[in-house]
C-alpha cells in the first residue's frame, strides 16, 4: 500500500511539469577530485543572486541563466568551493577537491536563512544529522551531549525521560532557560508536563519532555546558535540559545538523472545495567534500626511474637522496619520472616535461617532491548522534490513491564508551481506510546526504597514468585506478623505489574511555505506554521497497594486512578520579504523586514478518584470511594506579535556587517505597555585577507552585541480566587499565594560576545573560541515574601543574573591519505554564572525545597542553584564534634553547600576511516558542579551500603555493640579543639546518614568523565556496489553508548542522573541506574 | 515597487488585527475573579480547623509537646526537632496566609457588599463581627505559639516588612475586639448561614463564643494583669457556653475528612503511639477515659484491657503500645475550638485567683471533669466515682490549685495539643518527661514557645531581629509574656 501511494505523490509531482524557462540553460555534472563519481546536492547559483539549484543523485544539475549572470558558484559541505565564469558555454562540468576545514560552509541561522558561515559575526555549531541518528537514543536531545561547546545536557536515565539543555548557562531565575527547538522554520513545543510533586522530588513519572518526538532519521542537520545576537531575530523565546534542525528532504532531477531513493534502516540495541551506578550492598546484617526492639529479657534485634500459638515468645524479623542496621546473619540462626506468615508462601509458618537474600535487588531488572526501523522514500522531478519516511521504535526498558513505542511519520515536498515561485509542505505525524515508565523521587518509588529503604535479607526471587502465584500484594515489608498490610513499601513486582501508568501523545508538526523571487533582487517567503498534540496519562495504584501520595491534592491512599488529558497548538504565521543588491563592485547588501505572528493555546485537566477504587481493577474515575475532589483545570493561550528587520552590509567579502531590530507585541503584559524593541549588531572580519601570510587559511574576528527583550508568564497580570474543595454545599475560595502585579514591565537580556577562527596548517587544523558575556535584568519572578504579608510571593521586576564564559573548539585532521583519515574534535566551554541582584532587600530566592531539608536556591554572589542545608561547624579548619561523639551540626539550613552549575564541560570526539571502514568514539566530561545525594543521605543510615560493614580501630566489627569493641570515633575535634576521642555506637541508624550528620556530609563532586559513544561501521565497496544496480549501498554498524563512566565521584549512582528536566538539579532521589547500550544497525540505500 | 507597497499594507493588516484578543488570551478562564466573602470565610474556617486537628509532623507537633502521643520509628520531632522540617516556616504561611489573610479578605468583600435595608445591615454587622472573632482566636494561637507576632502591620502586600508586635498588646487588643463583638451581635438577625461552617449561622451560639473567648483571653493575660482579666471575665462569664455547648468543626468525607484520619487511617502509617507520660498519669488516677482516649490493643495474662504508652522521645514499636482510639481516627471527628469543659476549668482557676465568677473553684473543677466525661461518653457513674477518688476531688488532691486544675485541665484537653501544650506552659501540670535527645534549642526543657521561620531571618529580617531579642532569645525555652512563673 505504501508503494502505491508512493508511486502516486510521484507521479503527481513528476507529470506536472511546465516549461516556463526563456533564458539559456546551462547544464553539467560535479563530480569529486577524489574519485571521481558524481556528487549529489551540490548546490549551484548564480553569483549575486538567489537564482540557484541542486545537483542530482548523480551530480547533474541544470540551470537557466540570463545574459545580465556571469558567474556560477559551487558549494558542498566538506568541499572547496568553486566559482566559474561562464562565459559561452552550456555545458559547465565542475571537479570539486575536499576541502578539510569547510571554510565556506554554508549555515542555517536564525528564520531558517542561510548564510556563508564566514559572514557571520557570532558563535554557531553545526552538528551533522549522521551523527545523531547513528547513535539510537530515545531522545534525541540527549544525543546533543559532548557534541557542542556551551552547550550542556543533563538526561534524567529514565525511560523516555526529559533531558535539560542548557546554553551558556542558566540566565532566568524562575522561568525556562532551555533551548529553542526549531525544526525547519517551525518553533516546536519542548513542554515538560511532569507535575510539580515529581519536579520537587516527590514520587510521580518522568513523560519526559516534547522535543523528545523528533525524529533522529529525519535529520539532515543540527545548528546551534548560542547568543543573543545569534538568535535576536526569533524573539523572545529563544534568548536560551536554539537549537536549529533542518530535516532530509528530497532531491531535484535534473535531466533524466535517477533522484529517486529508498533507504531503510534498521537497528537493534540491548543494554547492561552498569553496575558502578547501583548499590553496593552490605552482605552481613539484616533487617532493623539498632538494637531496639522487644521488651526485657528480649531487648535485641529481633522483634517478639508468639507466632505458632504455642505460649512461647518466638523471634521474628522487625519486618516493619525498611532498613539493614539489625541483626548480624548467621546461617545457624533461624526466625520468624516476613515469608512466614502467609498461607501461600513454602514458608509459611515456619522458621527460616537468617541470611542475605539470595536474590537482590539488581536481580530485579529486565534486559532493556530497543528496536528502530524506517524507511526513507524520496525523489524528485525537474520542478519538484518529496521524501517521505516512517520510522517505528520499540523499546523495553530496565524495569519489568516498561515500554516505550513511537512511531513518526514525515512527509516533506516542494513543488515549483511556476518558475519564480516554489511551495513547499511538510507534515510530522508522531504517536508515542508509554507503559510503566519508571516513577521518581522520594517514596513510592522502587528505587527509592532500594537505595534507601530496604533490608538486605530480602529475597527478590520469592518476592517475584509469591507475586506471580497469587497475584496478590505480599510484600517483604508488613507492619506486623498479624497485620500484613504493607507499612511502606509493596511488593516491587506488584508495583511493576499493578500500578503502571500509560501515556500516549499524538502529535502533529506542519507547515506550508511559499517562496516567490520577485526579480533579482527582491523574494518573498510566507509560511504558516503549526504544532499540535494531544496528550493523555494515566496513573494507577491498585486496590491492595500500600499507602501513598497520589491524585489530585496528593492524599494518601492505597488505590487510586487519575488522568492528565493535555491539548497544545502552535501557530506560527511569519512573512518575510528579502532584498539583495550588489551596491557597487565592493559591497552588496542583504535586507529582511518580516512579521511573526504567534499564537498558543493550552487546555489541561488533572482528575483523580479519591479516597480509592470501589470495584478493584476498574480504572475509571467513576470508580470512585469518595466524590471526586475539584478537578486542575487550566487554560492558558499567548499571543505575540512580532516585526523584524535586518541588514547586512558585505564589504569585499571580507568584513561583514550584521544589524537587526525586533519589536515584539505579547499578551502576557500590561495593555497599555506590552511591546517592547530589543536591537543587534554584529561584525564579521576575515583579516587573513589583510595578512596575507600563507600559514593562516582563514582568520576571522567576530564582535557583537545584542538585547533580546521577554515577557511575562501568562496569568501573572490580574489576581484570581482558587477554589478549593467545595465543604457540603458551602463553596470554598482561597486568595491566591502569588500577589500578581498589574506593572509588569517586558525582562532583558544584552549579551556581548567576541570570536576568533583561525584555520592553518594547510587546512588541518582549526581553533574557534568565543568570548561572551549576558546580563539578564528586570527578570519576570515571584519573589518570597514574609507570609505575615498574607501572601508567599508576589510577582515583580528585578534580580540580575550574570553569565560570562569561554568556549573553545579545536577541530584537526592528524591523518590524512588515500585510505585513512583521522579527524579529531574537541569542545571546551566554562561558564561562570552569578545572582549579580535580586529584589530589593532580599539576598536569596528559593527554587526548591526537597526532602533531606536541602533547598535549591538563587542567592546574591553565588551561582545560580545553590545547594543550601546543614553544614559541619569547623573548628581550627577541622570538623566539630559534640560530647555525644557525633558531629555538630549549623543551627540553621541556609549553609552554601555547593552548586548545580559544572566549573567547565569537555567533549572529545574522535573519528577514523579506513577504506570502507570507519569508527569514532566520544568522551564527554563535566568538570566539577555538586550533588546532594538523598539516596546515601537516608541509605547509609539504613546501613544498606558496603561502607557501613568495616572492621574498626580496635580490630572488630564495627558493627558490634559498645561492649564488644564496635563502634567508632568521629574524625574531628571536641569544641575545645581537642582531638574527639569519644566513641559512638555503630550498631544503630544515629551514626551512618541523616541521623546525626549535616547535610554537607552527603554533598558529591558531580565530575564525570564518560565514554559516551563508540561507533564501528563498514560500507559494502561501491565496485561491489556498482554490479547491482538496484542497491546503492549497503553499511553495518556496531554502537555502544554509555559504555564506561571513566571517572567520577558520587558513589554507587551516575552523576547526572535526575528526576526530571527544568531548573532543579543538583539532587538525586531513587535515581535510575544508567545503560550501558550496544546495538547493531544495517542501512540500506536503494 | 508596487508589490512591495501590497505586501507592506498585508503585514501592517496582519499586526494590527491580531492584538484585539490580548486580554481574553491573559484572563483566567477556570479561575474566579470575584467571589462572595462567605466562600473565603468557609475557607480560613476549614483551614483553621485543618492545622489544630492534623497531626503531621511538618505542621502540628502539639500532641507530642503535650505528650498525649510519641512517634514510633523518627523520633525528631518529640525531641523538638523542628528545624529541620521548617515547622515555623509552614505554621507563618497556614496562619498568615491560608487563615487571616482569608478572612481578612471576607471583611474587605463583606463590607463592599450591598445591603437592603436594616436587617441586611444588621446581618452585614454580624457577618463583620463573626470574621473579627475567628482572627481573634487566630491570633490568639499565634501569640501562644511564638510570642510577639506581626499584627498592625501584617496582612498587607504593600509593606514587605512587617513589624512584630508586643504580645502583650495584641493580647489587650483581641480582648477589646472579643469584647465588641460580644456586645454587638445581634441574635435577631442574619449571619452567613450555613455557609458558616463552625456554627451554622446560629448568632446566638456565636455570642456565647465571643464570651468564652474573652475568659480564655483574659484567664491567659490574667498572672500579668489581673485586674485586666478580673473586668473581662467578670462581665463575661455569664454569657458563655453552657454544660454540653461548644464550638466544634464538624468533618464530613473524603476530602473535606479530619485530617487526623488522613494521617492515622489514610495514610497507612504506624507514625504515633500513646505516650507514657498521658497514660501512666490516668492509670495512676485509673481514669476510665483512657477507653476513650485509646485502642484496647494490648491485655493483661489475665486478658484484661491494659494500657501502656511509649516512652516519650525514645523508639517504640508500634505494636506493644496503646494507640490512638477509632473514635478520634473517624474521618468526620469533629475538631473542638472552643468548649464549656474548657471554660469550667478557666473559671475553676478565676474563682482561685479571687475573681467572682458565680461559683468557687471546686464547682467549676468538677464541672469541667464532668463536661470532659459526657463529651468521652463515660457513664454518670464512672464519672461520679473518679471525682470522687481522693486524688482527684477537689478538696484532697494533691497540690496547689495550679496542679489540681492543671492535671484534670490537661487531660480534658486530650487530642486538643495546642491547648493541652499551653495549659502544661501556663500551670505547670502535669509534670512531662524530658525525651532523651531534645533539640538544641529547648535548652534540655520542654519547649516553652516556637522558634520563629527560618524564612523570616532573610525575608523580614530587621523585625525579625528586633523582636528575637525583645522576647529574650530565638529559642524554643524563651517564656511567654504570660508565663511568669
Amino acid at each position: 500500500m505504501r508503494k502505491i501511494t508512493f508511486l502516486l505523490v510521484f507521479l503527481l509531482l513528476a507529470g506536472v511539469n511546465f516549461a516556463f524557462a526563456q533564458s539559456r540553460t546551462i547544464t553539467g555534472k560535479v563530480t569529486s577530485a577524489q574519485d571521481g563519481m558524481g556528487i549529489p546536492g551540490v548546490t549551484v547559483f548564480v553569483k549575486g543572486t538567489t537564482v540557484g539549484t541542486t545537483t542530482s543523485i548523480d551530480g547533474e544539475y541544470e540551470l537557466d541563466v540570463r545574459p545580465e549572470h556571469l558567474t556560477l558558484i559551487f558549494r558542498y559541505v566538506g568541499m572547496t568551493t568553486q566559482e566559474i565564469t561562464i562565459g559561452d558555454q552550456n555545458t559547465l562540468n565542475v571537479v570539486l577537491e575536499s576541502d578539510v576545514m569547510q571554510m565556506d560552509e554554508v549555515v542555517v541561522t536564525a528564520l531558517g536563512i542561510s548564510r556563508e558561515k564566514k559572514s557571520l559575526g557570532y558563535a554557531t555549531q553545526e552538528i551533522s544529522g549522521g551523527e545523531l541518528s547513528t547513535v539510537k537514543r530515545a531522545n534525541v536531545v540527549s544525543s546533543l551531549s559532548g557534541r557542542a561547546a556551551g552547550v550542556q545536557v543533563r538526561s534524567t536515565g529514565n525511560m523516555g525521560g526529559s533531558a535539560n539543555v542548557v546554553i551558556r548557562g542558566n540566565s532566568s531565575l524562575t522561568q525556562n532557560n532551555q533551548a529553542l527547538f526549531v525544526v525547519d522554520g517551525v518553533p516546536i513545543s519542548n513542554a515538560n508536563t511532569n507535575n510539580s510533586g515529581q519536579l520537587t522530588g516527590r514520587n510521580g513519572y518522568d513523560y519526559g519532555n516534547a522535543a523528545s518526538d523528533i525524529n533522529p532519521e529525519d535529520i539532515e542537520s543540527m545548528n546551534i546558535l548560542k547568543g543573543a545576537a545569534a538568535t535576536a531575530l526569533y524573539g523572545s523565546r529563544a534568548a536560551n540559545g536554539v537549537v536549529l534542525i533542518t530535516t532530509k528532504k528530497g532531491k531535484k532531477q535534473i535531466g533524466g538523472a535517477k533522484a529517486f531513493g529508498v533507504t531503510i534502516n534498521s537497528n537493534i540495541t540491548t543494554g547492561f545495567m552498569d553496575k558502578s551506578t547501583f548499590p553496593k550492598y552490605q552482605n552481613q546484617y539484616g533487617a532493623g534500626y539498632g538494637p531496639f526492639y522487644g521488651d526485657p529479657p528480649y531487648a535485641g534485634f529481633e522483634l517478639i511474637y508468639d507466632v505458632d500459638g504455642d505460649g512461647n515468645l518466638d523471634y521474628t524479623v522487625p519486618t516493619t522496619e525498611d532498613a539493614s542496621v539489625g541483626q548480624k546473619f548467621d546461617p545457624n540462626f533461624s526466625l520468624y520472616q516476613y515469608d512466614s506468615y502467609d498461607p501461600a508462601s513454602p514458608n509459611y509458618l515456619k522458621k527460616t535461617p537468617w541470611t542475605a537474600g539470595a536474590n537482590g535487588p539488581e536481580t530485579f531488572f529486565d534486559t532493556p532491548i530497543s528496536l528502530t526501523n524506517s524507511v526513507d522514500v524520496s525523489g524528485g522531478s525537474e520542478t519538484g522534490t518529496f521524501r517521505l519516511s516512517y520510522t517505528n521504535m520499540d523499546e523495553k526498558g530496565l524495569m519489568p513491564n516498561s515500554s516505550l513505542k513511537r512511531n513518526n511519520f514525515l512527509f516533506n515536498g516542494s513543488y515549483d508551481v511556476v518558475d519564480n515561485l516554489t511551495v513547499s509542505a511538510s507534515a510530522n505525524y508522531i504517536v508515542t506510546d508509554g507503559k510503566g515508565r519508571n516513577s521518581t523521587g522520594y517514596s513510592d518509588n522502587i528505587l527509592s526504597s532500594f537505595r534507601q529503604w530496604y533490608q538486605t535479607n530480602v529475597d527478590m526471587g520469592m518476592q517475584e514468585s509469591l507475586y506471580d502465584k497469587t497475584g496478590r500484594n505480599i510484600t517483604w515489608n508488613p507492619v506486623s506478623p498479624t497485620d500484613l498490610a504493607p507499612a511502606y513499601w509493596d511488593n516491587p513486582y506488584w508495583v511493576r505489574y499493578e500500578n503502571y501508568e500509560t501515556d500516549r501523545r499524538e502529535r502533529i508538526i506542519g507547515y506550508l511555505q511559499a517562496d516567490w523571487k520577485i526579480d533579482d533582487h527582491f523574494s518573498v517567503m510566507g509560511r504558516a506554521s503549526i504544532d499540535t498534540y494531544s496528550e493523555l496519562q494515566e496513573e494507577r495504584k491498585a486496590v491492595g497497594s500500600g499507602s501513598g501520595e497520589f491524585g489530585v491534592g496528593r492524599p494518601d491512599v492505597t488505590s487510586g486512578y487519575s488522568r492528565f488529558d493535555r491539548s497544545f497548538m502552535e501557530t506560527n504565521m511569519d512573512l518575510m520579504l528579502r532584498y539583495y543588491n550588489q551596491l557597487t563592485e565592493d559591497l552588496n547588501l542583504n535586507a529582511i523586514v518580516g512579521t511573526n505572528i504567534r499564537h498558543s493555546k493550552t487546555d489541561q485537566i488533572f482528575a483523580s478518584t479519591d479516597g480509592g477504587l470501589i470495584v478493584p481493577g476498574l480504572f475509571a474515575l467513576a470508580n470512585s470511594v469518595n466524590p471526586m475532589r475539584n478537578p486542575e483545570e487550566r487554560v492558558t493561550e499567548i499571543g505575540v506579535n512580532g516585526i523584524f528587520a535586518s541588514a547586512s552590509l558585505g564589504f569585499q567579502n571580507f568584513l561583514f556587517l550584521d544589524a537587526t531590530v525586533r519589536r515584539d507585541q505579547s499578551s502576557t503584559l500590561p495593555k497599555d505597555d506590552n511591546a517592547y524593541i530589543y536591537p543587534s549588531v554584529s561584525v564579521s572580519w576575515l583579516f587573513h585577507n589583510n595578512l596575507n601570510v600563507s600559514w593562516l587559511q582563514l582568520g576571522k574576528l567576530r564582535l557583537n552585541y545584542a538585547q533580546v527583550g521577554n515577557d511575562a508568564p501568562w496569568g501573572s497580570l490580574k489576581d484570581t480566587y482558587a477554589q478549593n474543595n467545595t465543604f457540603g454545599g458551602t463553596a470554598v475560595f482561597s486568595l491566591p499565594s502569588t500577589k500578581n502585579n498589574e506593572q509588569l514591565r517586558s525582562e532583558n537580556t544584552s549579551s556581548i560576545e567576541a570570536g576568533l577562527e583561525l584555520i592553518t596548517l594547510n587546512k588541518r587544523l582549526g581553533i574557534d573560541v568565543a568570548f561572551y558575556k549576558n546580563n539578564t535584568t528586570d527578570q519576570i519572578m515571584p519573589v518570597a515574601v514574609s507570609t505575615a504579608t498574607g501572601y508567599s510571593s508576589k510577582y515583580v521586576n528585578a534580580g540580575e543574573i550574570q553569565n560570562q564564559g569561554v568556549e573553545l573548539m579545536v577541530f584537526g585532521t592528524p591523518v590524512i591519505n588515500k585510505d585513512f583519515r583521522w579527524d579529531v574534535t574537541l569542545n571546551w566551554a566554562k561558564n561562570v554564572n552569578e545572582v549579580v541582584s535580586l529584589a530589593d532587600g532580599i539576598d536569596n530566592l528559593q527554587i526548591a525545597a526537597l526532602q533531606g531539608g536541602v533547598t535549591i536556591n538563587a542567592r546574591v554572589g553565588e551561582p545560580y542553584g545553590t545547594i543550601q542545608g546543614t553544614d559541619f561547624v569547623y573548628t581550627n579548619g577541622q570538623k566539630t564534634v559534640k560530647s555525644n561523639g557525633y558531629y555538630m551540626k549549623t543551627g540553621t539550613s541556609d549553609k552554601v553547600l555547593g552548586d548545580i552549575n559544572p566549573d567547565w564541560n569537555a567533549g572529545l570526539n574522535n573519528r577514523f576511516t579506513y577504506k570502507n571502514w570507519s569508527g569514532s568514539f566520544l568522551i564527554d566530561w563535566q568538570q566539577g558542579g555538586s550533588i546532594f545525594s538523598v539516596d546515601l543521605w537516608y541509605g547509609m543510615a539504613t546501613g544498606l551500603y558496603e561502607e557501613t560493614v568495616y572492621t574498626n580501630d580496635l580490630g572488630n566489627p564495627v558493627r558490634n555493640s559498645l561492649d564488644e569493641g564496635g563502634g567508632l570515633i568521629l574524625e574531628g575535634v571536641t569544641e575545645d579543639g581537642s582531638p574527639n576521642t569519644k566513641r559512638v555506637a555503630g550498631d544503630d541508624y544515629a551514626v551512618w546518614g541523616y541521623g546525626q550528620n549535616p547535610n554537607a556530609a552527603f554533598v558529591y563532586d558531580a565530575t564525570y568523565i564518560k565514554l559516551r559513544e563508540v561507533v564501528i561501521s563498514y560500507s559494502l565497496p561501491s565496485k561491489l556496489m556498482a554490479r547491482y544496480n538496484w542497491i546503492q549501498g549497503v553499511t553495518f554498524s556496531v554502537i555502544g553508548s554509555n559504555l564506561w563512566i571513566i571517572s567520577k565521584d558520587l558513589p554507587h549512582a551516575d552523576p547526572e542522573a535526575s528526576q526530571s528536566s527544568g531548573n532543579i538539579q543538583g539532587w538525586q532521589s531513587g535515581v535510575m541506574p544508567s545503560v550501558r547500550n550496544v546495538g547493531f544497525s544495517i542501512n540500506l540505500q536503494f | 515597487m508596487k508589490k512591495l507597497t501590497f505586501l507592506l499594507i498585508i503585514l501592517t493588516g496582519l499586526i494590527v488585527s491580531c492584538t484585539k484578543n490580548f486580554e481574553d488570551y491573559n484572563t483566567a478562564t477556570k479561575h474566579a475573579q470575584e467571589a462572595p466573602g462567605q466562600y473565603l470565610f468557609a475557607n480560613a474556617q476549614v483551614a483553621l480547623a485543618n492545622v489544630n486537628s492534623n497531626t503531621n509532623v511538618n505542621i502540628n507537633n502539639w500532641k507530642l509537646f503535650a505528650q498525649y502521643w510519641t512517634e514510633t520509628t523518627y523520633v525528631d520531632e518529640a525531641n523538638y526537632d523542628i528545624v529541620n522540617r521548617n515547622v515555623g516556616t509552614i505554621l507563618f504561611r497556614i496562619y498568615y496566609r491560608d487563615i487571616l489573610a482569608d478572612f481578612n479578605e471576607a471583611r474587605r468583600l463583606v463590607n463592599a457588599e450591598v445591603t437592603i435595608g436594616a436587617a441586611g445591615e444588621k446581618a452585614k454587622a454580624n457577618k463583620l463581627f463573626m470574621i473579627d472573632l475567628m482572627e481573634v482566636y487566630t491570633y490568639q494561637q499565634l501569640v501562644d505559639i511564638f510570642g510577639d507576632v506581626p499584627y498592625s502591620e501584617a496582612l498587607n502586600i504593600e509593606n514587605l516588612s512587617p513589624v512584630y508586635d508586643d504580645a502583650q498588646t495584641i493580647y489587650k487588643d483581641l480582648l477589646a475586639r472579643a469584647k465588641a463583638a460580644a456586645d454587638g451581635l445581634d441574635a435577631s438577625a442574619d449571619g452567613f448561614g450555613a455557609d458558616d461552617l463552625l456554627m451554622g449561622g446560629d448568632i446566638a451560639m456565636w455570642k456565647k463564643f465571643a464570651n468564652t473567648l474573652i475568659v480564655k483571653l483574659a484567664i491567659t493575660l490574667s498572672p500579668v494583669d489581673a485586674a485586666l482579666a478580673k473586668t473581662y471575665i467578670e462581665g463575661a462569664y455569664n454569657n458563655a457556653f453552657a454544660f454540653g455547648e461548644s464550638a466544634t468543626f464538624n468533618y464530613l468525607s473524603g476530602a473535606n475528612s479530619n485530617p487526623l484520619y488522613q494521617d492515622l487511617v489514610q495514610s497507612g502509617r504506624h507514625d504515633f503511639v500513646a505516650a507514657n507520660t498521658i497514660v501512666d498519669l490516668m492509670n495512676g488516677l485509673n481514669d476510665p477515659r483512657r477507653a476513650s482516649f485509646f485502642d484496647g490493643n494490648m491485655t493483661d495474662d489475665a486478658g484484661n484491657v491494659i494500657y501502656i504508652g511509649g516512652v516519650y522521645g525514645a523508639s517504640s514499636t508500634f505494636s506493644q503500645y496503646s494507640h490512638v482510639a477509632p473514635r478520634v481516627e473517624d474521618p468526620s471527628y469533629g475538631y473542638v475550638m472552643l468548649d464549656y469543659t474548657e471554660l469550667a476549668f478557666y473559671l475553676a482557676e478565676a474563682a482561685e485567683r479571687g475573681f467572682n465568677v458565680g461559683g468557687d473553684a471546686a464547682t467549676w473543677y468538677e464541672n469541667g471533669i464532668k463536661s470532659s466525661m459526657s463529651y468521652w461518653n463515660v457513664l454518670e457513674a464512672e464519672s461520679d466515682a473518679y471525682i470522687n477518688s481522693p486524688d482527684v476531688a477537689y478538696a484532697t488532691a494533691p497540690g496547689d490549685w495550679e496542679k489540681k486544675i492543671g492535671i484534670q485541665a490537661y487531660l480534658a484537653f486530650y487530642v486538643r495539643g495546642l491547648e493541652g501544650w499551653t495549659s502544661y506552659r501556663r500551670l505547670d501540670a502535669p509534670v512531662l518527661n524530658i525525651p532523651p535527645t531534645p533539640a538544641e534549642p529547648a535548652d534540655g526543657m520542654v519547649p516553652k514557645r516556637h522558634t520563629y521561620p527560618i524564612a523570616e531571618q532573610t525575608l523580614n529580617g530587621a523585625n525579625y531581629s528586633a523582636a528575637a531579642s525583645k522576647i529574650g532569645g530565638d529559642r524554643l525555652s524563651t517564656k511567654l509574656f504570660w508565663d511568669v512563673k
